[in-house]
């Protein structure tokens, strides 16, 4: 039976830098898969490949057993790690050109504004935002349309606990929902009580990928997330000198 | 996703929606931007200057016909309108790039191709609008002011130049996708109008005197006729004096010297509204072609580049 997403050897080169060599990973329907490793890891360049944002050197990427498809893409919600929107034009302006563009219901441009806490902004200009209101709109564009794969590169990088915790809440209601979450961060306390499954990148390659109990059991039972993945890093650069 | 929205948001997807979206979308930021007014504003005044005093250059002055205005204008034109496509043009794709607004809509699931052309027809309503406003307005205030019932040749100079405006936006589209920078994009664009109002005319000239400078003292005339190489003031001369210069009318271009002109759509364009008293014809068959190219050429190269491109 096909995987709800399946990504075999895939490798993208930036000339002769490897940014991911021979990834294969497999994501069921409803899994929330935290994707770790360090700047570089080629965390956002995995992202960039599922998405179409960046062409592939070689692999597959299969969504439901077929190759993707812009069509398929449309029912996915990203956000990106820095999220860019039109400075001149007003939040519910950004957010009902996106929600269109994928035909998605406009209307639920305001239930999802109100539903990250940016109603009352609505009419304001993009570039009078702050950071944390711009990664609250990306989330609400992110949500238009009940996506059924959210990809979310570094959501929680520079969020308020008050914030933070808003967006765990969503994600998790979001995943209650039958959504499948894919989440890059290096905030692994953040995405510790969201993840069913983990995948640790180091230097392109996959150097580890399970549910959490499943690494536990193989590197280090009881520990936190966090200790898993320094773990696993520092046996990565004794046997193969990835850090060297 | 219930079925009903999922069956919603295919045919959606499928259709002409997302080109027009984008389109509109860059036509309101031109023209929240005050873009499309002031450039409506330009090209009336330039116009309506143009026919008061472009016959400056041989002593009159005073509110013109269509077929002088035209004379009048051509230079304009030629020099204006490309600069305005490719200004146009360049940033399109390179600023959107450079501020990643592309990834958000390259992962909303539009495809690449789709997303180019609702660019291109954006930026053709942004350059059609104040284009055919300028040329609407002053050409009815040229026809009430001069009491001239003849507008075939301003409203080919219209629809000519409206087209020579698209392909440099083709071009400047082309440009912005190969480009890694809006800088890089904007120097490239200059560079490009140029090459294609100054510096070609200048090469093929040179090419036809060193190669076959005493076969080519006709075509040597003719395609001065039909560059920037001929003045505004000449034409007006040769309209004053077409009874007393009649053998100054080359008879008919050789397809030489057509292949050449169709080679710079700012030669095109020119040749195609040069009155008759010049004696140059293109024929609708080669402007057909020669648009269709250089339309199909800057499109086709841009959509090639930009499936290829890591955003």
């Amino acid at each position: 039976m096909n995987s709800y997403l399946e990504i075999s050897r895939l490798t993208k080169l930036y000339g002769t830098t490897r940014a991911l060599e021979d990834v294969n990973l497999r994501v069921e329907r409803g899994n929330v898969l935290a994707l770790l490793g360090p700047n570089g890891a080629g965390k956002s360049t995995l992202f960039g490949c599922l998405l179409g944002l960046t062409r592939r050197t070689s692999g597959n990427i299969l969504f439901q057993g077929q190759p993707f498809t812009d069509a398929a893409r449309a029912r996915f919600g990203y956000v990106a790690e820095r999220v860019s929107l039109y400075p001149q034009r007003t939040v519910a302006e950004n957010a009902t050109f996106f929600v269109r563009l994928k035909g998605q219901p406009v209307a639920e441009v305001e239930q999802q504004l109100e539903r990250v806490g940016l109603q009352h902004a609505r009419n304001r200009q993009v570039r009078q935002l702050s950071k944390g209101m711009l990664q609250r709109l990306g989330l609400a564009i992110a949500l238009c349309g009940r996506p059924e794969l959210l990809v979310l590169d570094e959501p929680f990088n520079g969020l308020d606990p008050a914030l933070l915790d808003t967006l765990q809440s969503i994600l998790c209601e979001e995943n209650e929902r039958g959504a499948t979450l894919l989440i890059s961060t290096h905030t692994m306390s953040a995405v510790e009580p969201l993840a069913t499954h983990v995948a640790i990148l180091l230097q392109g390659r996959l150097a580890a990928s399970g549910t959490i109990q499943e690494l536990r059991a193989k590197h280090g039972e009881g520990d936190s997330l966090e200790a898993i993945y320094h773990r696993i890093a520092r046996q990565q650069h004794e046997t193969e000198g990835v850090f060297a | 996703m219930d079925a009903a929205a999922e069956k919603n948001t295919f045919r959606d997807i499928g259709s002409f929606r997302q080109v027009s979206i984008i389109a509109a979308k860059d036509f309101s930021d031109r023209f929240r931007s005050g873009w499309v007014i002031a450039c409506v504003l330009v090209w009336l005044g330039a116009i309506g200057l143009t026919s008061f005093f472009g016959m400056l250059q041989i002593g009159q002055i005073g509110m013109q016909g269509y077929q002088r205005t035209v004379i009048s204008l051509l230079n304009l034109v030629q020099y204006v309108v490309p600069l305005l496509g490719l200004l146009l043009g360049y940033d399109l794709v390179v600023s959107e790039k450079e501020e990643q607004t592309l990834r958000m809509i390259v992962a909303g699931g539009i495809s690449r191709t789709r997303l180019l052309l609702g660019k291109f027809l954006g930026g053709c309503l942004t350059l059609a609008v104040p284009l055919t406003l300028g040329f609407a307005v002053a050409g009815a205030v040229i026809g009430l002011a001069a009491r001239d019932n003849g507008f075939g040749p301003f409203l080919k100079l219209a629809l000519s130049g409206l087209g020579l405006g698209i392909l440099f936006l083709g071009l400047g589209l082309m440009i912005s996708t190969f480009s890694r920078t809006r800088v890089q994009a904007l120097v490239l664009a200059l560079l490009t109008w140029c090459l294609a109002v100054f510096v070609f005319d200048l090469i093929v000239l040179g090419i036809l005197v060193s190669t076959r400078s005493a076969a080519a003292a006709q075509e040597i005339e003719f395609v001065c006729d039909a560059t920037h190489v001929n003045p505004a003031a000449d034409l007006h001369s040769a309209y004053n004096n077409v009874a007393d210069e009649p053998a100054r009318a080359v008879a008919a271009g050789t397809t030489t010297s057509m292949a050449w002109l169709a080679m710079n759509p700012v030669d095109l364009f020119r040749a195609m509204n040069l009155p008759a008293q010049t004696g140059i014809r293109v024929s609708a068959l080669t402007a057909a072609l020669a648009v269709a190219l250089w339309l199909a050429f800057p499109l086709g190269a841009s959509a090639w580049r930009f499936n290829r491109t890591d955003l």
